[in-house]
Formats: structure tokens, sequence, C-alpha cells
């Protein structure tokens, strides 16, 4: 999912990099001078944690595998404006400092992962959280993944390395993250089940600022 | 300043296990051949020779130089998930801060 320079055309890096600019700016907006001191250290071991998490390559036989992304994790956990900040530091810091992730494309890549994801799968938790947590947990990790490649597929089949097949980087990221999905889902649910069971006052409804609105 | 909660010990032990799991991890998924659909789409279309490696990372491909894959892997999971923790902690601290509260 990490998309490395050269695969995506500058114009649609520089896009998508203006874009994350701008949203996360007002995520920053929406949280800044809300986040209550003791929501701090859950930024950062949140964080910690999705970056260890995205290291665990869980194999598939068959020649595939997938490592969990956690952005729709990070939205339920600490509201979608944290949630794409918490990520958007962890896709930066894999750029930088591992070369996972292109630094043209750092933008496009944070777009997809800390952007899409993070509030395409809060919404979906949101909508789906009437009919059971858990369910709507799971959901929001498979689709909120499968929004994000989707992107990603759009970005690659708009840029010339790509020669422009967009039906083919659609169908290949979509239905390919739509079937890895159902691990994020799965991580997702399972893990914010444990969370909200064993430390019910750090779930997002604890406190009042994590909202859609 | 109450900035130590009680649950950060915990948490910290979880990511150190982390950590250790990445090195396992990465022999498993070696082991089956790694490959996402991004790089199903790049060979389907011959992007993969379009692909430039980013030249200042200090770690790249999660590895240390002078180390094995298994330690590098290690190392890589340990100092990443230090350094995440650090910078997003001191972010949250930078928000949460209100010098006009009360």
């Amino acid at each position: 999912m990490h998309i490395p320079d050269g695969y995506v055309d500058i114009t649609i890096a520089v896009l998508f990099g203006a874009l994350s600019v701008a949203i996360l700016g007002l995520a920053a907006r929406r949280v800044g001078r809300t986040v209550p001191e003791r929501r701090a250290p859950l930024l950062g071991v949140v964080a910690a944690g999705i970056f260890a998490a995205q290291m665990l390559d869980w194999p598939i036989p068959g020649g595939t595998s997938a490592h969990f992304v956690g952005g729709a994790f990070a939205a339920i956990l600490l509201g979608p404006h944290l949630g794409s900040l918490c990520v958007a530091t962890v896709v930066t810091i894999q750029a930088l400092v591992f070369g996972d992730g292109g630094l043209v494309v750092l933008g496009t890549n944070v777009f997809n992962m800390a952007i899409v994801e993070v509030y395409v799968g809060y919404g979906i938790y949101r909508l789906l959280a009437p009919y059971g947590e858990f369910r709507a947990a799971f959901a929001a990790g498979w689709l909120g993944i499968t929004a994000g490649a989707l992107t990603a597929g759009l970005q690659l089949g708009l840029s010339s390395a790509f020669e422009y097949q967009l039906l083919t980087t659609l169908s290949i990221m979509g239905v390919g993250h739509l079937v890895l999905g159902l691990i994020e889902g799965g991580i997702t649910a399972v893990v914010y089940r444990y969370l909200a069971r064993a430390r019910p006052d750090l779930r997002p409804t604890a406190d009042a600022e994590v909202s859609l609105s | 300043m109450n900035s130590r909660p009680a649950w950060l010990p915990r948490a910290l032990a979880v990511l150190l296990l982390l950590a250790l799991l990445a090195p396992v991890f990465g022999w498993a998924a070696g082991a089956v051949g790694y490959a996402e659909p991004l790089e199903n789409a790049a060979e389907a279309t011959g992007a993969v020779d379009s692909a430039e490696a980013v030249g200042i990372a200090p770690m790249p491909d999660y590895g240390v130089a002078g180390l094995g894959s298994a330690a590098g892997t290690f190392v890589s999971a340990l100092v990443g998930t230090a350094l995440t923790l650090v910078v997003a902690g001191a972010i949250g601290r930078l928000l949460g801060t209100d010098p006009d509260a009360e």
C-alpha cells in the first residue's frame, strides 16, 4: 500500500500532497486545544502500536501477504481527526527513516492511509455501531482499507508509469485489498473489543471532543 | 503533572512484544513469498522499473547495515516504535497544551 517514488505522476503527487496538508491542518485545528492532557500519551502509544503492528506481515498461503494498516482502528479509538494525525505520523516516519513509501509521494500515501482509511473507516463505524460495536469495527477496518486501496488505484491508474491502465489498477488494488481487508477488519474488531472491555475509559465516547461534526 | 498514566508500563510491554514478533512474521511472510496488490498492479502494467528508492532513509527496508535480517528487523522495529511513540506523544502534548485554559 506504500507507493514508492516514480509510480505516480508529479502532478498527482502534488495535488494529493496539497490535499493532505490542507485536511491534516483542518484536523489539527479541530483537535487543537481540546485534547485532554491524559490523551497525549494515548496518541503516542496508539501510533507506536500501529507502527509496530504494520511490521507484522501476515503470511497468506498462495504467495501473498498483508499487514495491518490501522487507519480505522486509530479513528475509532482516537476520533477521526486525532486518528488521521496519528497515522500520518506513522506513514511519515516509515518514509523518512525506513524508505517505506516515497518522499515525493508522501502526501499521496498519507492521503490514502491516514485520511481516506481513517475517515471512511470512522464513518462506517459510526453508521454501523448501533447494530453492534464489534461488527461495526470489523466493517470499518475492512472497508476503510479497501477505500484507501481504491484511491491508491486511482492515483496509479492516472499515472504514466502504469500506462494509464485505470481499470487494471483499480481492480487489482480494490479486489486485492477487499480480500486482504478481512484481516484488517478482524484485527481492528478484536483489539478494539479487548481495549473497550479492559479500559472502558479509553473509549472515544469517554471524551466529548471525539465526534464526527 | 499527571503525564504517566497507570496503563503506560503495560502498553510499553505490548509494544516490545510486537517488536520481538516482527522478525518472526518477516520470516514467515518471506517463506510464502511477499507480494502486495500494489506490486501485482505494477507487474501487470509494467511499472515495476519505475520505482525509485528513497536515498536518504538511514534504515532502508527496515534493515540495519552489518546486522542480519532478523536482528536488523528487530532493531528497526524497536527504533521505529520508540521514535513514533516520542513524536506522536509530542504532537499529542502540543495539541493538548492550552495556555489560555482555566
